[in-house]
């Protein structure tokens, strides 16, 4: 048996409610949670689809720590150290234990909540949009196709898993005290596509200069919480850091630019 | 979405839910293109998204617009005991083997010359075979060995498959083989529609796996349900952008009518005393896995079309405990209970009819093809009876049908 703490929230009312649910070898907290909607709480609310780490839909924070119910066993998170992070900083180690059998559930930090775990995901997918994560050349194909070399397809390939789920965001120091701050995701993504040779230059560039402020690259705490909670092995602070790199080198290339 | 609008034989619509404040409205469209997916998650095992029940294609069904072969359903031979996740062909592809709780690779008792490379509907009867005549292992699974791939070479081709089988089964795969069963996997079977999208309703179009373009036949081939999306959703896409600037918006008498009534409807499903959709909802799924599975066959298909029409009748019955007014989970779950009833009917029932093995679907008691009777689609309508079947021909042009042998 296990006991599931979860925050509740309707409107302005908050409180915390526990539920006993019988654990069965291989239970994900995704299924402990159905077992609380679907027998005890019709009324429990949180978001799901694939159950297989592939949508990102139901990241929440378990034990403190943002993550995706689907991906999460019971048997683990049963078991943990929790970390009150807000409490003891970004750098907080484990202090404290929550009764073994039990697991707390809330819903993922730096986010406004609709009601119970579902978070209003708008203002991340905002911040995704305000950096343009897309290929700016038109559809023409060169004769030959675009053809990439394996290197760079790797070096590619580590930021193309993301999923969106958000748990870089509610990991993130800088997040929690600069709303208007791109985040990891974002940023991931904007070094993503300085990295693909298909991006015209310019657009390179222009991406470049709309991160390059405090609520971007330079707002970054650097301590790789995000990196840390990626359930797709992204690792944005290092995105991050090469963005940062990248910054004068295009600061002096824009002022030959100008000079023309 | 919960209804579609159709006024004068014209889909002019939908009723849909705004899910965060649980209210219901009516948008008039000339043109409403379905792409809701397919209908795994009617069975207890299946690759497939929890929210793939297919109730786009019950609204369509609703609508008046017959469905089109949707007994036919492929399963998938190897998925991850317990989740159901998808472990890939390209683990047997690369050179992974099947082996059976006796450590035999038993696929050579079935197709001799492929082994595990033959195509899917062989090997998910394999497996099945094994587990059913107690060569597999407690709890209904064999083992997919990759061991001796290497862990460079797994890391490499088959990195998902390992980051998988490590979160969600405990298992890592350069050092243990992976439990795995068949399950549901693709839906051939939807909305019929031409290679434009166009479905018989004028207005409607449908693109994916709710979709029927028949380009699948009666067993789709590993990679190409790509051809729904990249083909096929574009062409549905920019077909009803054409449709739409000949039509002029429709009148919304009609959506005003079908708002009122959703209303009623969702009102009358809100109640404490009454059925909890989950109860109803599990049985349907392990009654479609038994006796509509991997192997079907009259007397246990009898029984799924009689127990699927019991749970209808307890299907009316299920009530909303929960007056949440926002992300109501519970009232979405009972109302996609309905179609699920409904599509298992159609399934079934139609299932029973076909007196045949064609693709996917396999029956015991008639293991040939038979072209002289059953070269057919089937066209499911819906009628207060459950549903009714009509039979049509296929079009076949450059390739005759010839019989399978490995």
């Amino acid at each position: 048996m296990v006991t599931l703490k979860i925050r509740r929230q309707d409107g302005e009312r908050v409180w915390h409610e526990t539920f006993p649910v019988e654990e069965t070898p291989g239970m994900s907290v995704l299924e402990a949670l159905f077992i609380v909607q679907e027998a005890l709480d019709g009324g429990l609310c949180f978001r799901y689809s694939c159950r297989g780490a592939v949508c990102g839909s139901c990241a929440m924070l378990i034990n403190k720590v943002p993550r995706l119910a689907c991906r999460t066993q019971v048997s683990d998170a049963g078991n943990e150290m929790v970390v009150n992070a807000v409490k003891w900083g970004p750098l907080a180690r484990p202090v404290t234990r929550v009764a073994k059998g039990e697991i707390l559930i809330e819903p993922l930090p730096n986010m406004e909540v609709i009601r119970d775990l579902v978070v209003d995901m708008d203002h991340f997918y905002e911040l995704l949009d305000s950096i343009e994560p897309w290929i700016s050349a038109g559809e023409d194909v060169p004769e030959g196709g675009n053809l990439m070399s394996p290197v760079v397809e790797q070096k590619i390939e580590v930021y193309t898993g993301c999923i969106l789920c958000a748990t870089c965001h509610g990991a993130c120091p800088a997040a929690a005290r600069d709303e208007m701050y791109l985040g990891p995701a974002a940023l991931a993504k904007a070094w993503r596509f300085s990295l693909d040779p298909r991006e015209p230059e310019k657009d390179k560039q222009a991406r470049l200069e709309a991160v390059d402020n405090n609520s971007g690259v330079w707002g970054c705490d650097v301590v790789f919480k995000c990196t840390a909670v990626c359930p797709k092995k992204v690792t944005p602070t290092r995105g991050i850091l090469a963005l940062r790199r990248q910054i004068p080198k295009n600061r002096i290339k824009n002022i030959f630019n100008r000079r023309k | 979405m919960t209804r579609l609008v159709v006024d004068e034989d014209r889909c002019t619509g939908l009723i849909a839910m705004h899910t965060p404040g649980s209210t219901l409205e009516a948008f008039g469209a000339k043109a409403t293109v379905l792409a809701t997916g397919g209908y795994g998650r009617i069975y207890q095992r299946s690759t497939n998204a929890i929210i793939n029940r297919g109730y786009g294609i019950s609204l369509a069904y609703h609508a008046g617009v017959p469905l089109q072969d949707m007994e036919f359903v492929q399963f998938h031979p190897t998925t991850l005991l317990g989740s159901n996740i998808l472990m890939t062909e390209g683990a047997r592809g690369e050179g992974g083997y099947l082996y059976n709780r006796l450590h035999e690779r038993f696929m050579a008792s079935y197709a001799h010359d492929m082994m595990e490379l033959a195509p899917r509907d062989i090997v998910a009867r394999s497996i099945q075979t094994e587990i059913d005549e107690g060569r597999g292992f407690d709890g209904g699974y064999v083992h997919l060995d990759i061991t001796h791939l290497g862990e460079k070479m797994i890391n490499e081709r088959l990195g998902g498959i390992r980051q998988i089988s490590i979160d969600f089964a405990g298992i890592d795969p350069v050092k243990e083989p992976i439990p795995v069963q068949p399950g549901q996997h693709y839906s051939m079977g939807g909305v019929p529609c031409d290679s434009n999208g166009a479905t018989p309703l004028e207005g409607l179009f449908a693109a994916g796996e709710c979709a029927c373009v028949s380009v699948h036949g009666a067993n789709r081939l590993g990679g190409n349900s790509l051809l729904e999306t990249i083909v096929f959703g574009k062409r549905a896409g920019e077909h009803a952008a054409d449709y739409v600037k000949g039509t002029i918006m429709p009148a919304d008498g009609a959506h005003s009518d079908a708002l009122v009534r959703e209303k009623q409807a969702v009102y009358d499903l809100m109640g404490d005393e009454g059925e909890s959709f989950a109860v109803v909802r599990d049985e349907l799924r392990s009654v479609m896995q038994q006796e509509v599975g991997v192997f079907r066959h009259r007397a246990g298909l009898q029984r799924a079309v009689l127990t699927i029409r019991e749970l209808r009748g307890r299907g009316r019955n299920v009530r909303v405990k929960s007056s949440a007014t926002s992300f109501n989970f519970e009232l979405l779950n009972a109302i996609e209970l309905k179609g699920m009833l409904e599509l298992g009917q159609v399934i079934a029932e139609g299932a029973l009819a076909r007196e045949e093995s064609r693709g996917a679907h396999y029956r015991t008691d008639f293991l040939e093809r038979d072209d002289e009777h059953w070269l057919s689609h089937t066209l499911a309508f819906q009628t207060p009876d459950g549903p009714r079947f009509e039979f049509k021909d296929v079009n076949i042009s450059r390739f005759q049908p010839k019989r399978r042998e490995y």
